[in-house]
């Protein structure tokens, strides 16, 4: 039940929930960040045209061949890496990366901005990261292949590198068009990083959690830290939304 | 003639598909001279935008050889004047290879001036203001220059066109390939096109065009190419392939177009 007195209690704390809000955006922020550059490399790995093997493939070979002339192992290792992030639970991960990957590494031990513990959080920006990295690759992937080959063709007729191709013509719009996609990924890792707490992240969820110890009290800090997600999540699909009108004027009239 | 004269030399092209089922291409040769206007006809399927888009290898050829400017680019690499094996920079070649396609692919996030001035500043190291300057000279000779700032939607197939055609003039090619550039436009705009085309014609550029619109062939082309199934099986002056064809596949075609 929730009671007045124990928002009180809750509020009391506010300084708790100050620092977890910081502690939850700088993790997301940095999330977002390595999550997209990820993401991109992942979606031009699983693009790439790279055959070693090509030269297998003549008139009259066999199947086995053929399939073997395929092989692309740049695009293969993108693969397995996309599947196994998305078939395997975020908790999961996040556990792997702090008691098995980085268990023998030492971060070296101090607070940012005075707050955030660094050698706590690292692990919880490289799990979330590695996890949307997953999620962002195939929208961006997606997006790539949903813009028009002659497009491409008219950026290389003019003698435009692939590079300059992909950079100017092809990503602009691709962005353009899974703007939307991407706006929820976004909130989607503000919200999952919540899990980090478990990991003893500070931010919100941790305040939450640190207040139920102290006052007992439980579903008053809960939906305080509801409403600093909230807070949270809606301005940054708002402002993406901005972004999406403003990147769509070539489509008006 | 002189060799100085050709400038692209197709030499025994074949194209195939599915492991060598279908010939797209089937072992085409043929010389494209400085200042030709050279209009490949056929019916469709017959190769002849497969043989365009070879020429800068859009499309990757099975075989055979083109050479432009005396190297041939459908192989990695080749020899230079010291004997030295460079790399062939597709890039480059593609440069002095104006392209029109026939469904234009202006790049509709950026403004008519923005898809003209894009590759020669990116390209050629342009600076911004002499490229605009120049854009702005080439959209004033189609009379466009009012639409400078719109975006490709905001304007008519035709010209849509126009800017296309324009936008690969920036680069200064040495040839101009068209990929039937007026077989996505209502029939209105056609003229329209095929005007700016002729004024190209008329000074001097070399000119490769893909089109079913015979009366272009017969009044501007000064050579014409007829394809079927993939191989060249005819070619002559615009008089000897419209009044005196020879072949029966060019007969028949003709019969049905004209």
């Amino acid at each position: 039940m929730l009671s007045a007195k124990g928002f009180e209690a809750a509020f009391s704390y506010i300084q708790l929930f100050g620092e977890g809000l910081i502690t939850t955006v700088t993790l997301s922020a940095l999330t977002v960040i390595f999550g997209f550059m990820l993401a991109l490399v992942l979606a031009l790995m699983r693009m790439s045209n790279f055959r070693p093997l090509h030269f297998l493939d003549k008139p009259g070979c066999g199947r086995v061949v053929k399939v073997l002339s395929k092989f692309n192992p740049i695009s293969l290792v993108a693969n397995i890496y996309v599947e196994v992030f998305r078939a395997t639970p975020l908790l999961v991960q996040l556990f792997i990366v702090y008691y098995i990957l980085l268990a023998g590494v030492s971060l070296p031990a101090f607070k940012l901005f005075g707050i955030i513990r660094f050698e706590r959080m690292i692990p919880g920006v490289i799990a979330l990261s590695l996890n949307s990295g997953a999620y962002l690759s195939e929208i961006i992937r997606s997006g790539i292949q949903s813009i028009d080959g002659g497009q491409t063709e008219a950026a290389r007729s003019l003698g435009m590198t692939q590079w300059h191709t992909m950079q100017y013509i092809v990503l602009p719009q691709a962005i353009k068009n899974i703007l939307p996609a991407i706006a929820n990924e976004f909130v989607t890792i503000i919200k999952e990083s919540s899990i980090c707490w478990t990991i003893g992240v500070q931010e919100v969820m941790f305040a939450v959690n640190s207040i139920k110890s102290a006052t007992y009290f439980i579903g008053e800090p809960l939906i305080i830290a509801a409403c600093v997600y909230f807070c949270l999540t809606f301005p940054t699909s708002k402002i993406i939304a901005y972004f999406e009108r403003r990147m769509s004027r070539g489509d008006k009239r | 003639m002189a060799t100085s004269d050709k400038l692209i030399q197709v030499k025994n092209l074949k194209k195939y598909y599915n492991k060598g089922a279908l010939h797209a291409l089937d072992d085409v040769s043929v010389d494209i001279n400085r200042g030709d206007v050279m209009v490949v006809i056929g019916p469709s399927g017959s190769g002849k935008s497969t043989l365009l888009r070879s020429l800068n290898l859009l499309e990757v050829p099975t075989d055979g050889e083109i050479i432009f400017h005396g190297i041939d680019i459908t192989k990695k690499t080749f020899t230079n004047k010291e004997g030295k094996t460079e790399k062939v920079n597709i890039n480059l070649h593609r440069q002095k290879m104006g392209m029109v396609f026939q469904h234009f692919n202006l790049f509709p996030h950026k403004t008519i001036l923005d898809n003209m001035t894009l590759a020669p500043i990116k390209v050629l190291g342009m600076d911004q203001k002499e490229a605009e300057e120049k854009a702005m000279a080439l959209l004033k000779r189609v009379g466009l220059e009012d639409r400078a700032g719109a975006y490709p939607i905001q304007l008519s197939g035709g010209q849509k066109q126009r800017i296309a055609i324009v936008r690969a003039l920036m680069m200064e090619p040495e040839v101009m390939l068209f990929d039937e550039p007026t077989s996505a436009l209502d029939p209105e705009m056609v003229g329209e096109v095929l005007e700016v085309m002729k004024e190209l014609a008329r000074d001097g550029m070399t000119m490769v065009v893909v089109t079913h619109e015979m009366g272009f062939a017969r009044e501007v082309g000064n050579r014409v190419l007829f394809m079927a199934d993939g191989q060249l099986l005819e070619q002559g002056t615009p008089e000897e392939i419209f009044s005196t064809p020879k072949h029966h596949r060019l007969q028949d075609f003709l019969a049905k177009v004209l």
